[in-house]
């Protein structure tokens, strides 16, 4: 079931919406078409201002919540949502967590495991890519969360690279192609640094700032879940901001040496422990649905994945199953909180409005005399709520983008391996329609009751 | 430029930020002052404004305190929930450790999931002295064996029956393997339900009534797990006897255990060199002891990191252990205090034009009041008294409300916010200081909200009211 939220989402997924534009057009014509009408009804807030500003503040308020709860229930859906083109397979360990899979797996699965002729083959070069995870601490006798690092690491060319036949960037990694031509032109450089020199790193510039150390700088990590295998690093740069604030990227291939080097001269059972473990997950980028469904089962049928037995997911079903804890969470976010909080908006404006009318009841009597159809004392009332909830939605929206994205850098809020959100490019479109939505819920009966004001009963209370 | 923006936006937030808690503090100094003066009203010590004036007031302007209280009760409702779970949280941590038990894990590890202890010395633990021992009975048999409890704790991925395309194909298991199921239980404290019982010390496998010739392993079940695997099925909850797909295998519920309020309610355990083998990890992640009767678990914790160093271990107490999980509700709470201040702050300007709109509107009767003698702090007290009826009366209908959402069941994550982190099934609890806080803080919005107001009401000149 869609809920409500879920539809308005979708439908306003970018500030360039064509209809939202259309319909902010369409009430800004009205509004100058009928100009005496509109004066009136700007008159009418500036005659009780405090009011007026209460109001604005409170949905003002209001607004800013749910943009933020939206923006992570918008990024969730976007994640999980499923599609049907472009998309990603990743291949994991089938039963365990966390996947480990021994690297001599990575040649033939980042082909897609095709074994016939006739079977769906993947570009290796171009799309796909592996993952393994190596973490550890800075400080051995004082593990906190600012000393100890986690390093997503892959290779470098899978980050970025530059195809000098298309002339374009392309990555493997979600979000990199949002960084400016810039950051691209750094990044890709840092990659190809990283290819020369394996231990030099890149880190997130919020990690980095937690662990109060500057590019160029040179640390020692104490690992912890590769014991022994402690590694020494360079910071070469930042990985631009956004999704990859809080993580770090290494060379696979230092973390591979290190492994080889640990075991050079050993026998079998006393190698080190990872050593057929170190391949966490392998991406492959299929062009649609069938060929996703052609790897997924090449892979599974593969006698060559046994010990252990991979299997083959859409990113989106993946990542469904990590946010499966927070399934409640979110439902309360969804349905409790959201709802609430415009119900919340609703009354706060159904209050202000239903005073107003309470309090002009004369002024609504003079109106119908002076020839005010009944429907127009309508719209001047409705116009009224609409004008402070669209103008303080439409401001809340903006001012929470701008904050949150621009000044703050994202909202740290840790939801399974996603650690900051940001506010969607839409946030102005929603709060415009939750302003004018609530606005309207909640003025609509102290409205009603305005246009069926009686004209001798208010003046025989006067006489 | 963007640095400049961020430096003002920062000096602004602390300005304003400190503007307004400032703003609160002396409100909250006024409040506290008026409601002095409302108890000594109360007793009789001065000369007071009728109750009666302000409750009249109300009822006839029913429309306008209906939704001002239902703005306060939309507030608290909510507020109490999502503290609740929160509570939730904090109370399955402290449920779930053991005060008497430490817990041994691979130094360096900052989860079970990431502990590999191995069989060096630390296997010669449980001939320690500080160790309890107990009599322990199993298969007709009684004997005294030491309280520890060795772990295997693995998550593992299963399969949904009939996942829908693009969505979770999976769900993730906690599956724990135990070498003595009874010393575990004992050690854990956690009985199990009448009809179930361990799985055997021997193999930990078995063969069921229509499964033909498949062994299949033997596991016992946490209540919440049971039932969310129940679901599966179309039952309420699965049963001894049923049985179910995990990881490469099939497995038989022989028991179901006594596990509410403790995260080991959404395991399920199973002896360890089955799980070992059917996970090729065939090393023991977790030592759990009972420390004897009369022992500081803490100063044992310290003995053991420093004893063994074959493999480096680290030991700490469960409760600490338990304690270091609650990052997540750390970050749950602040969210949710975020969320309700803001939600407080909307409300508090919905309760601002109320109480304006009632003062506009009986500003002759503030002038008649004056003339009959009320003095200013009077008139003060009375539009306070009344904002902060509504308040009480809007909280105590929010909070009846979201105790509607005590005992009711939720999953989360809990985690120390180095890795790992475990999986669980929760209540919510709603206790009498959930309430407190959820009346306390709509007594605030009223102070906040109604004393401007009612500083305005006293600035009136009885003439000009009475014009």
């Amino acid at each position: 079931m869609n809920s409500i939220d879920e539809v308005l989402l979708r439908f306003t997924s970018d500030w360039r919406n064509p209809v939202g534009i259309a319909a902010l057009a369409l009430v800004l014509f009205v509004a100058i078409l009928y100009w005496e009408q509109t004066r009136f009804m700007l008159k009418s807030l500036r005659r009780n201002v405090l009011r007026s500003v209460l109001t604005g503040m409170a949905t003002f308020i209001l607004v800013l919540v749910i943009t933020l709860v939206w923006s992570i229930l918008a990024f969730l859906d976007r994640q999980t949502a499923a599609k049907s083109e472009n998309l990603k397979a990743i291949i994991t360990e089938k039963y365990q967590l966390p996947s480990q899979m021994p690297i001599s797996y990575a040649t033939s699965l980042a082909e897609g495991a095709p074994r016939n002729a006739g079977d769906y083959r993947v570009n290796p070069a171009k799309d796909s890519m592996l993952w393994a995870f190596y973490g550890g601490t800075l400080d051995p006798n004082k593990k906190t969360r600012e000393n100890i690092i986690f390093f997503f690491a892959m290779e470098p060319s899978k980050i970025i690279s530059y195809d000098n036949r298309t002339k374009k960037y392309s990555s493997m990694m979600d979000d990199i192609d949002q960084a400016t031509d810039e950051e691209k032109r750094l990044l890709n450089d840092a990659c190809r640094e990283m290819e020369k020199y394996p231990y030099k790193v890149l880190v997130g510039p919020t990690r980095l700032a937690q662990m109060n150390k500057r590019v160029g700088e040179r640390f020692k990590v104490t690992s912890l879940n590769y014991k022994e295998i402690d590694l020494e690093f360079e910071i070469l740069g930042e990985i631009p901001g956004g999704r990859y604030e809080l993580s770090a990227a290494m060379n696979y291939q230092y973390l591979q040496d290190a492994i080889e080097s640990y075991n050079k001269g050993k026998s079998k059972d006393k190698q080190h422990a990872m050593t057929e473990r170190t391949l966490a997950l392998m991406w492959v980028r299929v062009p649609d649905m069938d060929a996703f469904e052609r790897v997924a089962q090449q892979i599974s049928s593969s006698p060559e994945y046994t010990t252990p037995a991979v299997k083959c997911d859409t990113a989106s079903s993946g990542i469904a199953s990590f946010l499966d804890a927070y399934k409640d969470l979110l439902f309360g976010m969804r349905w409790l909180l959201v709802p609430a909080i415009l119900v919340t908006m609703s009354l706060v404006i159904a209050n202000a409005i239903s005073i107003s009318v309470r309090e002009r009841r004369v002024e609504m009597a003079v109106l119908k005399v002076l020839g005010f159809s009944p429907n127009q004392i309508l719209s001047l009332v409705l116009g009224e709520a609409l004008l402070i909830g669209c103008t303080s939605g439409l401001i809340s929206g903006w001012l929470t983008y701008f904050l949150i994205n621009d000044l703050v850098g994202g909202l740290a809020l840790p939801i399974a391996f996603f650690g900051k959100f940001f506010i969607s490019d839409a946030a102005p479109w929603w709060g415009l329609s939750i302003g004018a939505a609530t606005a309207l819920a909640g003025s609509v009966l102290p409205a009603w009751s305005a246009r069926s004001v009686k004209v001798s009963e208010v003046f025989s209370k006067v006489a | 430029m963007k640095a400049l923006l961020l430096i003002l936006f920062k000096w602004l937030a602390i300005l304003v930020g400190g503007g307004v808690l400032l703003v609160v503090a002396v409100i909250l100094l006024i409040s506290a002052g008026l409601m002095v003066l409302m108890l000594l009203q109360a007793v009789g010590l001065v000369r007071r404004v009728p109750l009666g004036y302000n409750v009249r007031n109300l009822m006839v302007r029913w429309r306008t305190t209906l939704l001002t209280g239902l703005a306060f009760t939309l507030v608290v409702a909510l507020m109490t929930v999502m503290l609740a779970f929160v509570n939730g949280m904090y109370a399955l941590t402290k449920g779930s450790a053991v005060a008497g038990n430490v817990m041994v894990l691979a130094d360096g590890a900052t989860d079970e999931v990431f502990s590999d202890l191995g069989y060096g010395d630390i296997s010669t633990l449980e001939n320690k002295e500080y160790i309890k021992r107990a009599e322990v009975r199993q298969d007709n048999k009684t004997e005294v064996r030491p309280l520890v409890s060795w772990e295997l704790y693995q998550v593992v991925a299963q399969q949904l029956p009939n996942p829908q395309p693009g969505k979770r194909s999976s769900r993730f298991v906690q599956v724990r393997g135990i070498e003595d199921p009874v010393v575990a239980g004992m050690v854990h404290e956690l009985p199990l339900h009448e009809g179930g019982q361990w799985f055997d010390r021997g193999a930990g496998i078995q063969a069921v009534p229509g499964g033909g010739n498949e062994q299949y392993v033997q596991g016992v079940l946490g209540e919440g797990l049971a039932r969310e695997l129940g679901r599966d099925v179309a039952k309420p909850s699965l049963a001894v006897g049923d049985t179910f797909e995990l990881g490469p295998r099939k497995w038989v519920v022989v028991g179901i255990m006594k596990s509410a309020g403790k995260t080991f309610d959404s395991e399920v355990w199973a002896k360890r060199e089955v799980v070992g083998a059917m996970l090729r990890k065939m090393t023991r992640s977790t030592a759990v002891i009972r420390v004897a009767d009369g022992l500081d678990p803490a100063q044992v914790a310290r003995e053991i990191t420093s004893d063994f160093k074959s493999p480096a271990v680290q030991a700490q107490t469960e409760t600490q252990y338990f304690e270091s999980l609650n990052g997540t509700n750390q970050t749950f709470l602040i969210a949710i205090i975020f969320v309700t201040v803001f939600m407080g702050v909307g409300g508090v300007f919905g309760v601002m034009n109320t109480m304006f709109a009632a003062i506009a509107q009986r500003t002759r009767d503030i002038g008649v009041m004056r003339i009959l003698g009320f003095a200013r702090w009077q008139i003060l007290v009375s539009f306070f008294l009344e904002s902060l009826l509504l308040a009480l009366i809007g909280g105590l209908v929010g909070c009846a409300l979201g105790s509607l959402a005590d005992g009711l069941s939720a999953t989360s994550q809990m985690s120390g916010g180095q890795g790992g982190g475990k999986s669980v099934m929760l209540k919510l609890v709603v206790d009498a200081r959930i309430l407190m806080v959820g009346l306390v803080f709509s007594v605030l919005m009223g102070c906040v909200g109604g004393l401007l107001p009612a500083l305005s009401a006293i600035r009136l000149k009885p003439l000009d009211a009475m014009h």
